[in-house]
This record gives C-alpha cells, structure tokens and sequence, in this order.
C-alpha cells in the first residue's frame, strides 16, 4: 500500500513535470517572441537614455552635465552591460536577423 | 502502408536517430559541459544574450523553424517520384543531416561569443565569404518570395473558400497589435479574442454564400481579359488570369504592410496568431492521422504510388531522383534557413551548453514530422498539388474527429496560407533591409522604407509572373540546401579549428554541396530546354522567356557564389592545417 502511494506520488510528480514543460514550450513557441520584443524596446530606450547622459564612457562627445553625475550611483551597475552592448560589433544579421525569425 | 505504421515509423527513426547517433555526437565529439558558461550567462545583458529555459527554446526554434518547405516539399516530391522516396529522404536526411546542421551550428555560435554565422565566416575563412553569404541570402530569399508568392496567389485564387479567413487575419493582426502593446491588455484575453475572430472567419469561408461573392469578384475580374503567359513544368503554355494577377497584388499588399508597418504593429501579431491556427491543425491532423487506421480504416491507406520513375521529368525537363529530390523536399530534411535561426536566434538564448541537443537536434527530428504530415495527406488523397493536397488531407484526418471534412479542410488551407504568408512578409521586410545596407549609400532614396518595400515587391511580382513554381520551388530548395552546406562547411572549418573531428559534419557537406551544384545545373537546363529554346520566338511569351533567363542567371549565381566559398574555404583550412602542424609540440 505505501509501495503503491509512492509510485503514485512519483507518477503523479511526473505528470506535473511533463505539463510543467508543455506548457513552456508553448510559451517559447507563442509568447516568448513577444517578450524579446518588448525587452529589446526597453532596452533601446534604456540604451538611448545611458547614451545621452554618460555618452563620453564610450567616446560620444556629450560631456555629463551635473544633472547626469547625479543618476550615477543609480546607473553604474548598468554600465558594463550597456557598453558590452552598445560596442558590440553587429552585421545585418545580427541586426535585423531576429525580425526574421517570426 | 498506413498513416499508423508510417508514423510508427517515423517515431522509430527520431528514437534511433537522437539516442544512438545525436547524443553521441554530442557526448564524444562537442563534448558539451554543463559547467562552462554559454554566451547568455556570460554576457546576460537581457536583451541579446539571455539565458532561457530550455523547453521554452524548443518551442521558440520549432515555431522559427517550422514553415511551409515540409508541407510544400513533402508534396511536391511525393506527386514527381512517389511516397517511398520522399519519405526515405525524410528519414535519412534528418537523421545524418538535418540535425547534423541545425545542433553543431547552435553550438559553434555558442562556442563563438555567440556571432551570427556571417560573422562567423568572416572571423574563420575570410571577409568576401561574409560578403558573398549576405548575398546569397538575399537571392535565397528572393526565391523564397518568389515561390511563395506564385503557391499564394494560385491557392488564393482557386480555393474561395480561403481569402475570407486571410483578410480576417490581417485585421486581427493589427488589433492583436493595438490590444497588446497600447492598450496593454493580457495576453491570453487577446489570445482568445483574435484568434478565435479567425478561425470563425476561416470556419465561414466554405458557406456557399462566401464562396458565391469570392467566385463572383474573380469571374468580374477576368472578364477584364488581362493574362500573361507562362510555361508549366510539363512544357505547356497556360495563362495567369487577371484573378491571379489581383490575389498576387493582395499577397504583394500583405507583405508590404508587415515590412512597412512597426514590427510589433503587424507582422508580430499576425504571425503570433498563425503559430496557433498552424498548431490547431498540426496536433489535429497527426491525432487523425494515427486514429484513423483504428475509426476508418480505408482513410489511412495510402493510395498514392510508392514509387513512379527515376526520372519524373516531362515535355523535354529532366526530373531524375538524384539531384532533385534532395532539393525538392528541403525543410523537414535539412534546411540552411535552420543555421540562421540557430545562430542568430536560439544561440545566444542557451543557458547550458546540453541544452542545444534537445533544442536544435529535437526541434529538427519534430519538423520531420510535420513533413511527414504533409506526405501522409498526400498519400492517403492520391494526387494533387501543393496546397490542396495537403488541405483535403487533413480535412479528411480531422473528419476523424468529426469536423465536416469541408471545415477541416478549411482550417487546412487556412494553414497552409498562414505559414506561407508569414514567411513571405517576413522575407520582403529583411530584402527591404537588406538593399537599404548595400545600395542606400549609393542611391539614399533606397533607405526610404516604401522604396526599398516597393523595389522589393515588384521583384516578387516579376519573378512570380515569369516562371513556373516546380522550377521556382527546386531553385528555392537548391539555394536553401546550398546555404545549408556552406553552413555545414563552417561547422567542418570550426571543428577543425577546435581539433575535433569533423567527419560526421564533412560527409553531409560534401553530398549536399554536389548534390545542390548539381540541382542547380538540371534547373538551368529545364528551363533553358522547355522555355527559352523552345519559345524565344513568341512574343505572346516574352516575359516568360526573359524570366527563365533570370532563372538561369540565377542558378548560376548561386553555383558561383558556392564555388567560392567552397575555394576560401578550402584555402582557410589549408591555412588552419599548416598553422596547427607549427604550433604541435616537436616530437
């Protein structure tokens, strides 16, 4: 009997599991296009603002003014990333491939 | 045979194929650690690089991966040579190619810093290669626009039961849009909303009264007398009616809008919904298809001849098994719109390096069986063409279940257009980009987004009008089975650069490079035979000549363009050669 509510449990584990994964391959085949999307729009204006307070991090001419130091603290733990980013060496494919994708 | 035993079948490859063969190559050869970081850990910026869960990327590349070419190619290939051949393609093909190309692709992107495989061949050969593979892309894509264009505007035109429910997509698409992104509703509200609006206009397409009005408008068109001239594949001169040339222009109108339109305003959205008409119908279709030897037995017998001919060619055309086959029927097979996707697209999404096994390996055995879908609606109906095979095929496989087979059939065709149409906006958005890259220095006013749209449709438009869609759709597959061995090529020169072994990817290279080189040459040749030959003289066929000249260009082109990859290839891995023979420790 207990051999019997273990198997069961485990059975019954499986099923949530198998579920569990049907349910993000349908996600990954519907939403998940429409999340990149969004998050790559985010990202845009993200990347467009960092641009126009600390441009000079990369060499863009726009010496911060006061106003900008001050969003420093705030931003410097994006910095890395948004650099990496920005300076990211990116071909046609790189650009407007994922549109492509559908 | 039957749909049961041939899906057993298949089933029974996938197994053999990814236990015996994939997981060893990724075992013993990739070696993929689940320790070392893949690109989307390293770099995580959560934008390109993000790293996904892994079931979530499988549904992700099926959904990229997963087009017309199975249902189109399966078809094409079953009416020249017969079922046997067609579906031993599919079997061998996946299981020594296919995922072969789609799995070592994903992970020399990932192995890469996650580049695009035009980066790739510019780091690794030489930077013409990127250059030629750019172009090369756009002249596949223009093949793609091209077949998909004619298999639209012939399927819109003849099927009147179908233009209702692809207008109605169209007008989803962009409330879909609007619903989502401005007025910020929850996604399965909207789920619900637009895409049921669709099927209830795809389900009402087939009333006689839609039916009556479509068949009305195309008859009031034709009676304006407009045709031009072209030569089928068995050597005939037909006619495209003015019905034709006006659907072509709603395909021309639909693509122009998801290249024009914001992304998240069109093109996202309607593609969005097509995923789920499409998966509505695939699940429906191989449920009916594995029932049906059970319900009705004399459904799932397959009546179509296994085997035709070697050579299926007609009116002076060569169609011999080999090379055609192999380009007849791409996707479903091996495809190299797969390495696009990989690179581009899943590669920089992996979270482990073991993911890419399941993800790239697997999303390819499934389009197999979506191929193998299509071959059995063939199969089973007995004859026919494109998409009215593989409509009334599964009309018949949903019947099962009880739909009248008229609405499944329906819901088939709805389909079948849908995944066409989404491809084919998608590439006119790309070829406008594209030419905006290469001639907006040159000629800004090619930077302007309806210019470069419009340049791009009327491309489409010719290359519809003056050609035949066997020979369009075989120098589409040639092109696409070429760029799957130029990818092939680069997976072979980075496993040779890493001292791993390449056998497994040479093999496959090297038969789809001849192979394809060949293809494209009997394509050159039919054309050349059939059309230009033999009707050069008439003027009533000009267009149609001066399109297979094209046609014949292009074939050419794309042997070119291969002959020198395949040269600077071979150069890089002399110069890779020679420099691990000077870097090897003394003896």
């Amino acid at each position: 009997m207990k051999r019997m509510r273990v198997h069961l449990a485990t059975l019954l584990q499986r099923l949530t599991d198998v579920g569990q994964s049907v349910r993000r391959v349908l996600y990954g085949a519907t939403a998940h296009e429409i999340v990149l999307y969004t998050v790559r729009l985010r990202a845009d204006m993200e990347t467009l603002f960092i641009l126009v307070t600390l441009g000079d991090l990369i060499g863009v001419p726009i010496l911060p003014p006061y106003y900008s130091l001050r969003l420093l603290p705030y931003l410097v733990p994006n910095i890395a990333t948004w650099k990496r980013h920005v300076l990211r060496e990116r071909d046609i494919l790189d650009r407007e491939g994922v549109d492509l994708l559908g | 045979m039957n749909t049961l035993f041939a899906l057993i079948l298949a089933l029974v490859v996938i197994y053999l194929g990814y236990v015996f063969y994939a997981k060893r190559v990724d075992a013993q050869i990739i070696k993929a650690d689940p320790k070392k970081a893949t690109p989307a850990r390293l770099y995580m910026d959560g934008v390109d690089f993000s790293p996904t869960d892994r079931n979530v990327l499988y549904g992700y590349q099926f959904k990229s991966i997963a087009a017309a070419g199975p249902i189109v190619g399966a078809i094409t290939a079953a009416n020249l040579w017969g079922w046997l051949p067609a579906m031993l393609w599919l079997f061998l093909g996946v299981t020594f190619i296919g995922w072969v190309q789609d799995y070592s692709a994903m992970m020399m992107a990932v192995r890469r810093d996650g580049d695009s495989i035009t980066a790739i061949a510019h780091k690794l050969i030489s930077p013409r290669t990127r250059t030629i593979l750019l172009l090369f892309i756009f002249v596949y894509l223009l093949m793609i626009v091209g077949a998909f264009g004619n298999l639209l505007a012939g399927t819109l035109n003849a099927n009147l039961s179908v233009p209702l429910g692809i207008v109605v997509l169209a007008l989803a698409g962009m409330l879909a849009g609007q619903m989502l992104y401005k007025w910020k509703m929850d996604l399965i509200v909207v789920t619900l909303v637009v895409v049921g609006v669709t099927l209830l206009a795809i389900l009402v397409g087939p009333l006689p009264e839609i039916v009556n009005a479509v068949k009305g408008f195309n008859s009031s068109l034709n009676t304006l007398g407009l045709t031009i001239y072209f030569v089928d594949v068995d050597g005939l001169v037909k006619p495209f009616t003015t019905s034709y040339m006006f659907w072509l222009l709603f395909v021309v109108a639909f693509s122009y809008l998801g290249a024009t339109l914001p992304i998240w305003r069109y093109a996202q959205p309607v593609n969005y919904i097509g995923f789920w008409v499409m998966a509505l119908t695939i699940v429906g279709g191989l449920l009916g298809a594995a029932v049906a030897v059970f319900v009705k037995p004399t459904l799932a017998n397959f009546v179509l001849p296994a085997f035709t001919t070697f050579d299926a060619g007609k009116g002076g055309a060569l169609q011999p098994l080999w090379p055609m086959l192999f380009v007849t029927i791409a996707c479903g097979a091996i495809s190299g719109w797969h390495s696009l996707v990989s690179t581009v697209g899943t590669g920089r999404q992996l979270e482990y390096e073991t993911d890419a096994l399941p993800v790239g390996a697997g999303s390819m055995f499934s389009e197999m069986l979506l191929a193998m879908l299509a071959l059995m609606a063939i199969s089973v109906a007995g004859k026919g063409a494109g998409a009215a095979a593989f409509a009334n095929g599964v009309g018949q496989f949903l019947n099962i279940f009880g739909l009248d087979a008229a609405y499944g059939a329906a819901l088939g065709f709805a389909s079948f257009v849908i995944i066409v149409i989404t491809v084919t906006q998608l590439a006119v958005r790309f070829m406008r980009v594209v030419l905006a890259e290469w001639a907006g220095d040159m000629w800004p006013i090619v930077k302007n987004v309806h210019v470069g749209t419009l340049i791009s449709s009327i491309l489409m438009i010719i290359i519809v009008l003056s050609g035949t869609f066997t020979y369009l759709w075989q120098i589409f597959g040639a092109a696409n089975q070429l760029m799957a061995a130029l990818a092939l090529m680069l997976v072979s020169l980075w496993l040779v650069s890493e001292r791993k072994n390449p056998t497994y990817a040479v093999i496959p290279m090297v038969f789809m490079y001849v192979t394809t080189i060949a293809a494209n040459l009997v394509s050159a040749y039919n054309l050349w035979a059939t059309v230009v030959q033999r009707h050069a003289a008439k003027p009533e066929l000009w267009f149609a000549v001066a399109g297979a000249v094209a046609m014949i260009i292009i074939s050419f082109f794309l042997i070119a363009a291969a002959l020198f990859i395949g040269y600077d290839a071979w150069q890089a891995y002399n110069r890779m050669k020679a420099t691990q023979a000077s870097t090897a420790p003394a003896e």
